[in-house]
């Protein structure tokens, strides 16, 4: 037992060093069993393709230009819903976090159309703007605002009032006590919201590009389907989850830890 | 600098729990004349952080006005500098950052309140600690910031809500020395709250013991200056008023 204890510290340690490895490791066992599953031939390997067969076809797919070209659109719209959701959920968050009447008038719709969800929006959209990049826009900002509102009220509700008292008896106007303080004091809920959030708006986004489907990794993956290609479907699985890891381990988390955990606001992990 | 006058300040709360009116201050009529330092005192409960909070306009009062120099208190203002309890640091700046605060809101630019931060941050021995974050100083350091936050944006009054109760009792004795040592040189008129008697008699120049949201007594302190603990503890003066002070307060 003791000496789990002891190889888990090493390897923590070691992680801490290298820590770019480290998240690979992990997957070792699970690329391992794959390969293993598939060598056993278990199901047809048609339908369930191997490791080799999977790194084989993504090269392919990037050479021909498929796969950057999607990833390009999947990712623009991602940005896209990043930027709307950040500049309608921000100054909806503040309205609703700083004014006790806007609080009562909003929040109760904030609740019911979160409610509602991205997806059951979908039979509506597609009436109203057809298959196309306008109905993709509306499910992933409509996906990336209300965490982003959600945690932005919470975060200047969690602002000290004396630091408000003290910024005003420092001779701050009302502008300046928004920026100097309700705004850096929220950030780090801001964040918390904007990963939420765009973590469900990827994965509304991928659904969204399969049903709506003209282009991107989701549409990708339905294609494939019809075309009966399994490697494609995994490769596609495989890029979602990189991409969401690189997004979330690269900048996402980079900022929270240059802000919240900096200031001593967030307990760092 | 200037004076600072209380006119027949009233507080009554309204009490949710209670669903009743809570008079929390009640008639009360102070000067503070320029460049005095005077402590109210009072047991927990009898308005003292309701008076300091009309003063520094964070509360409207319910009736009374409160006077800087000549003009009527509507809010806060850079008029009146604030010490917290509780510091009431910007986490997200450093202390460089902090203590420049008011002067950037007053447009001075970057080098300038840069400069005057330091000058202050060397008044008190801070000045190593420029560029660190609120949250990687002790709690005797924080208040040391919160203090010189205040002073450098040069207010007519400075406001202080037991500045000192929550650090040690050791930091404490060190904050208030240098307390009086800073005020002895810039002789600012001070509004010094605190529940403890000996932190009271040992900065003010007039005590003022607060009772069920009135005035029960002021008490003019003759003790010379400057003032360090281990002298000003052994004398009669010192021993006497504060005896006398705390009878009062835990009469009240
Ligand atoms: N927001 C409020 N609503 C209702 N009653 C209040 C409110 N704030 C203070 N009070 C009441 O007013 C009275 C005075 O409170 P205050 O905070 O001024 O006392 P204090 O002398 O500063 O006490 P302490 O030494 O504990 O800080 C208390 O009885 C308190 O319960
Ligand atoms: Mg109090």
């Amino acid at each position: 037992m003791s000496q789990l204890g002891q190889v888990l510290e090493q390897y923590g340690r070691w992680a801490a060093r290298w820590p770019t490895i480290a998240a690979l490791v992990p997957f070792l066992p699970i690329v391992a069993l794959w390969w293993g599953v598939a060598a056993a031939e278990v199901f047809p390997r048609a339908f369930f393709p191997g490791p080799l067969e999977v790194v084989n076809g993504f090269a392919v797919l990037t050479y021909k230009g498929i796969l950057p070209a999607y990833l390009e659109d999947s990712i623009g719209r991602l940005a896209l819903g990043a930027a709307c959701g950040i500049a309608i959920g921000v100054p909806l968050g503040l309205l609703v976090g700083l004014n006790r009447a806007a609080h009562t008038a909003l929040w109760p719709l904030v609740l019911f159309f979160q409610a509602i969800g991205d997806i059951a929006w979908l039979p509506l959209l597609l009436i109203w703007f057809g298959f196309g990049l306008t109905t993709m826009t509306f499910v992933i900002v409509y996906t990336v605002i209300f965490p982003v509102v959600f945690n932005t009220a919470l975060g200047v509700r969690s602002i000290a009032p004396e630091l408000v008292r003290a910024a005003l008896s420092l001779g701050a106007s009302r502008i300046a006590v928004l920026r100097e303080v309700i705004l850096p004091g929220a950030l780090p809920n801001i964040m918390t919201g904007l990963r939420n959030g765009l973590g469900y708006g990827w994965r509304a986004l991928i659904a969204a590009e399969i049903i709506v489907g003209t282009s991107g990794i989701g549409f990708m993956m339905f294609d494939a389907r019809r075309a009966g290609s399994a490697v494609e479907i995994v490769i596609g699985m495989i890029v979602l989850g990189l991409l969401w890891y690189v997004v979330d381990a690269w900048i996402l988390a980079p900022i929270e830890r240059a802000t919240g955990q900096r200031w001593g606001l967030i307990a760092r992990s | 600098m200037k004076g600072l006058t209380l006119r027949n300040l009233h507080k009554t709360y309204f009490d949710l729990n209670m669903g009743s009116r809570v008079t929390a201050v009640q008639d009360v009529s102070l000067h503070i004349r320029e460049g005095e330092f005077v402590a109210v005192v009072g047991p927990s409960g009898c308005g003292k952080s309701t008076i300091l909070n009309m003063v520094a306009g964070f509360l409207p009062a319910t009736k009374g006005e409160v006077l800087v120099g000549d003009r009527p208190v509507k809010g806060p203002g850079p008029d009146r500098g604030v010490v917290f309890q509780n510091f009431a640091l910007f986490p997200w700046k450093t202390v460089i950052d902090n203590v420049g605060f008011g002067l950037k809101m007053r447009g001075i630019p970057k080098p300038e309140r840069d400069r005057i931060a330091r000058e202050f941050l060397a008044l008190a021995g801070l000045t190593n600690a420029a560029d660190r974050y609120p949250n990687e100083l002790s709690g005797g350091m924080q208040q040391r910031v919160g203090v010189v936050r205040a002073l450098a944006n040069e207010p007519d009054v400075l406001l202080m809500d037991e500045p000192f109760a929550s650090v040690d009792a050791q930091t404490r004795m060190t904050l208030q020395e240098e307390l009086t040592r800073i005020w002895q040189e810039r002789r600012h008129t001070v509004l010094f709250i605190t529940h403890d008697v000996g932190e009271a008699v040992f900065l003010a120049d007039r005590v003022i013991v607060l009772s069920k949201g009135q005035v029960l007594r002021e008490i003019d302190i003759p003790i010379s200056r400057p003032r360090a603990w281990d002298t000003v503890s052994e004398q009669d003066d010192f021993k006497r008023l504060s005896s006398e002070v705390l009878q009062m307060v835990r009469s009240a």
